[in-house]
């Protein structure tokens, strides 16, 4: 009773924050145009409904857990508001970039940004089914059903016209040939000026870097000249710095992780890394959030507490997380006392920019693009992918590998065969879950339940801590 | 249609029964040194440099794909499944060496499922930019002069200017004369079919070229006694990747649609263009692969490509274009609809087939082109 008193006085609390996020979010946009964006970007209705976030983390974890996801929350709230803002507060200046291109040059420019992936991630977490008529529409328009459903949900808002007016478009090479193929159809729907960074498969050596750094300085000398948009040196090396403070922080939540049982794990680990180091690198509320996180994990260190009450198992996740199932190691952690300790979005080994110069910032820069999850992992060689999967295993002690088997990445698919062997003879036990990344039409959140049953059952001979988890509650939204 | 069943291609058909033919493994016999390559990103004049021979890697009759498909998945591109299946049961065993292009997700995958399954002696996978220009020309030939050293540091070859020089020369007199084969399609009357040219056309790349030669000058002047196909109902185009079977052509060409041209990765009138030489042979290889009208890989080409099929809609009389793509390429699956509309909108009949590597689902194949060729009014 106690502990549900207390849950729902954190809840309420940061339920309130939020919404005194949002509202005058509305309120600076006014009412009648808030009405008519919501009539002309029907996705508006989910994404200021992303406080729901609150309870899908924050349910049933011990209090400073709670508060480390809902801080995070109320974190990724802000961002939503600070994104709608860049589109219809700052239009003259919005460029349309790719999930694989960060943004410090873009925001050391002055630009606001809109990152077309950002819908199909976002989205799903809050509404599970809510990329089901992008997916539609690609296909109607003829997009092969077999094609990733990140892309195919990026289309189909882009082929629905849902998209803002924007001045310009960057994307890449990465993370694979659907998303890279996607903006051929996305520049002939927008007939936007479109930008290219070429990332090399060997991108491990001086010829590399030499190579992308070029290609970094050739993107901000075609910006000029596209956009509004000036190069400001000083500012990058601002937010290149308030990104290594944010990166110094994370270290030290790594550092928490590593521990067994472990003070703070999931969301507050991997969705900190994946919102605030894409979206909003070098702000300085980004950092705080990772402070008051890590100050919430010294915490529990200090007491003995551990994040997951009766944490039994230490999870690695590879390949993005399922997004319409986003509240999986909610779940996990109550139904078989499995923790997510870290996943492959979020392990890197190149986290700080050299801010010496503005070559060094860019080379900086360059190596993080380069060395990206999707990048080394997707688009680099099988090496980067095992050599990355065995380290973490070994440095964060972990029990299991979870591989989100999304039925669309046609290259992770193609190192299944070999990921088995080796976690064979390492002796790691591995769950291979088959589903689809944003349609939960494919397999159900019941469908991914009962893949993890039998793996927790029959391999890990585990027994459920809680019979009644499982909740049928997001396949009913 | 004329069938042509007594054709003197039937040589070259008979070349491409096996992933082996009788001539290459003749010519490894005499000390030349086979190389399998899996992507027309791969420069293949580079590979005939002597005493190298290049062979594009195909995998026909595969009875099914059960082991690769255990390690690529099922929803890899089936060229690729074939091709591992073929290499885990030693059937390139005549090759000395592979060279890969990190060109597409599922060669670069099969490229790490070979290293991990079945390592071949010499294993190469080159890195080719996604775009043309001349930051990327620079990359593309620093990574051939690298393949160059390895392929001199593991096999007797060397790469100096002279033999480069020989090798392209080579090379743009064999392809002058397929391509002058290639040109009398656009007679209205062709003397020959597609399904013929396209087994000259596969039979030159997995078979050393010189020993082709005379067979190819004797095919062409067979062509003069003949009457042309008058009998067709529609001249198609032919667009897409990765087409080493003859029996998909074919199927067209029973039902009535004479394929005239093609811009395939396997073949392709354009792919078929001299290299021009410059001081330094190795950029001039380079430019040459690089810049060429391209796969989808190459992220700023789409214009180009939609440019060189209309030119070849124009030159070759064509009814209809056909997009064929093998099912689970991504760059082509996106593509194939783009390029769909924007021919369309030029007015030109598309029909876009999602087909697997081997020819499979012969009937609905013909029912399909049938309604397209009718849906012309042919």
């Amino acid at each position: 009773m106690k502990e549900k008193i207390i849950y729902t006085l954190v809840y309420c609390q940061y339920w309130t924050i939020t919404w005194m996020k949002i509202i005058p979010f509305i309120l600076r946009h006014g009412l009648y145009d808030t009405v008519r964006d919501l009539r002309r970007y029907p996705w508006l209705w989910i994404m200021l409904k992303v406080n729901r976030l609150l309870g899908k983390f924050g349910k049933g974890r011990s209090l400073r857990y709670q508060q480390a996801v809902s801080i995070l929350v109320s974190g990724i709230v802000s961002g939503v508001t600070d994104m709608l803002g860049n589109i219809f507060f700052r239009p003259d200046r919005l460029i349309i970039h790719e999930d694989m291109v960060p943004p410090e040059i873009f925001k050391a420019m002055g630009l606001s940004t809109f990152m077309a992936e950002l819908n199909g991630i976002m989205l799903p977490m809050i509404e599970p089914h809510a990329m089901e008529q992008y997916i539609d529409e690609s296909e109607n328009q003829g997009i092969p059903p077999d094609i990733c459903s990140l892309p195919k949900s990026t289309m189909g808002l882009f082929l629905k016209g849902e998209t803002p007016p924007a001045k310009a478009m960057v994307t890449s090479n990465l993370p694979c040939d659907a998303g890279m193929s996607s903006y051929a159809l996305i520049e002939q729907k927008l007939k936007l000026p479109t930008f290219r960074l070429d990332i090399p498969y060997h991108f491990k050596d001086e010829r590399a870097l030499h190579f992308f750094v070029d290609e970094l300085k050739r993107m901000i000398a075609w910006l000029e000249e596209k956009t509004p948009g000036k190069m400001d040196w000083n500012r990058l090396r601002e937010i290149c710095e308030e990104r290594n403070r944010m990166a110094e922080l994370e270290m030290e939540l790594w550092d928490l992780a590593r521990i067994r049982p472990a003070p703070i794990a999931g969301e507050a680990i991997w969705l900190s890394h994946m919102w605030f180091f894409n979206l909003f690198p070098g702000s300085p509320e980004a950092t705080d959030i990772f402070r008051k996180i890590l100050a919430l994990g010294k915490q529990n260190l200090a007491e003995g507490v551990p994040a997951v009450k009766n944490e039994k198992y230490r999870a690695l996740l590879w390949n993005p997380p399922l997004t319409h199932f986003i509240d999986l190691f909610n779940w996990a952690e109550h139904a078989y006392g499995v923790s997510l300790i870290m996943d492959s979005m979020t392990f890197n080994r190149l986290p700080f920019i050299d801010t010496a110069s503005n070559e060094t910032m860019l080379q900086g820069l360059a190596l993080n693009i380069m060395n990206g999850p999707m990048a080394r992992h997707t688009r680099g060689p099988a090496e980067n992918y095992m050599d990355d999967i065995f380290y973490i295993h070994k440095q964060f002690d972990l029990d299991m590998l979870w591989v989100a088997g999304h039925i669309g990445c046609k290259n992770t698919q193609a190192l299944n065969g070999i990921l088995r062997e080796k976690c064979r003879e390492a002796g790691l036990p591995l769950l291979i879950i088959d589903y689809d990344l944003s349609d939960p039409r494919i397999v159900s959140r019941e469908g991914i339940i009962n893949q993890i049953d039998h793996f927790m059952e029959n391999i890990m001979k585990a027994k459920r801590l809680d019979p009644k988890a499982g909740s049928t509650q997001e396949s009913k939204s | 249609m004329n069938s042509q069943t007594n054709s003197p291609a039937l040589f070259f058909e008979d070349l491409l029964d096996d992933p082996a033919n009788h001539l290459i493994e003749s010519a490894a016999d005499q000390e030349k040194i086979p190389i399998g390559y899996t992507c027309s990103y791969v420069p293949e004049v580079l590979l005939s440099v002597e005493p190298l021979i290049p062979v594009r890697v195909r995998a026909p009759h595969v009875p099914g794909t059960e082991v690769a498909d255990i390690y690529l998945s099922s929803v890899i591109c089936s060229y690729t499944r074939s091709v591992l299946e073929l290499a885990m049961d030693d059937r390139y065993h005549f090759l000395q060496g592979w060279v890969f292009a990190a060109s597409c997700d599922h060669m670069r995958r099969l490229y790490d499922n070979l290293k991990y399954l079945n390592p071949p002696e010499f294993l190469h996978i080159l890195d080719v930019p996604h775009r043309q220009g001349a930051v990327s020309l620079s990359w593309y030939t620093d990574e051939l002069n690298m393949l160059a050293d390895r392929l001199s540091d593991h096999h007797p070859v060397r790469f100096t200017h002279e033999a480069m020089s020989r090798a392209v020369r080579e090379r743009n007199e064999f392809f002058a004369l397929l391509a002058s084969i290639g040109e009398l399609r656009k007679q209205k009357h062709p003397p020959l079919s597609g399904t013929e040219f396209q087994a000259i056309t596969l039979a030159s790349l997995v078979t050393p070229r010189q020993t082709l030669l005379p067979k190819i000058q004797k095919f062409k002047e067979s062509l003069s006694g003949r009457n042309g196909i008058s009998d067709y109902r529609a001249r198609i185009l032919l667009v897409g990747g990765q087409m080493d079977s003859l029996g998909f052509i074919r199927t067209i060409e029973a039902t009535g649609g004479l394929i005239v041209a093609d811009h395939l990765c396997t073949g392709s009138l354009p792919a078929m263009r001299p290299v021009s030489m410059n001081d330094d042979p190795m950029q001039s290889i380079a430019a040459h692969y690089l810049n060429r009208v391209s796969c989808p890989r190459m992220m700023e080409a789409f214009d180009s490509r939609v440019e060189e099929i209309l030119k070849s809609v124009e030159e070759y009389s064509v009814d209809g274009v056909v997009i064929e793509f093998i099912k689970f390429c991504d760059t082509w699956g996106i593509e194939a609809g783009l390029m769909a509309n924007a021919l369309r909108k030029k007015g030109i009949p598309v029909l876009c087939l999602e087909r697997e590597y081997q020819l499979s689902g012969e009937g609905q194949l013909r029912t399909r082109i049938q309604a397209f060729i009718e849906s012309m009014g042919k």
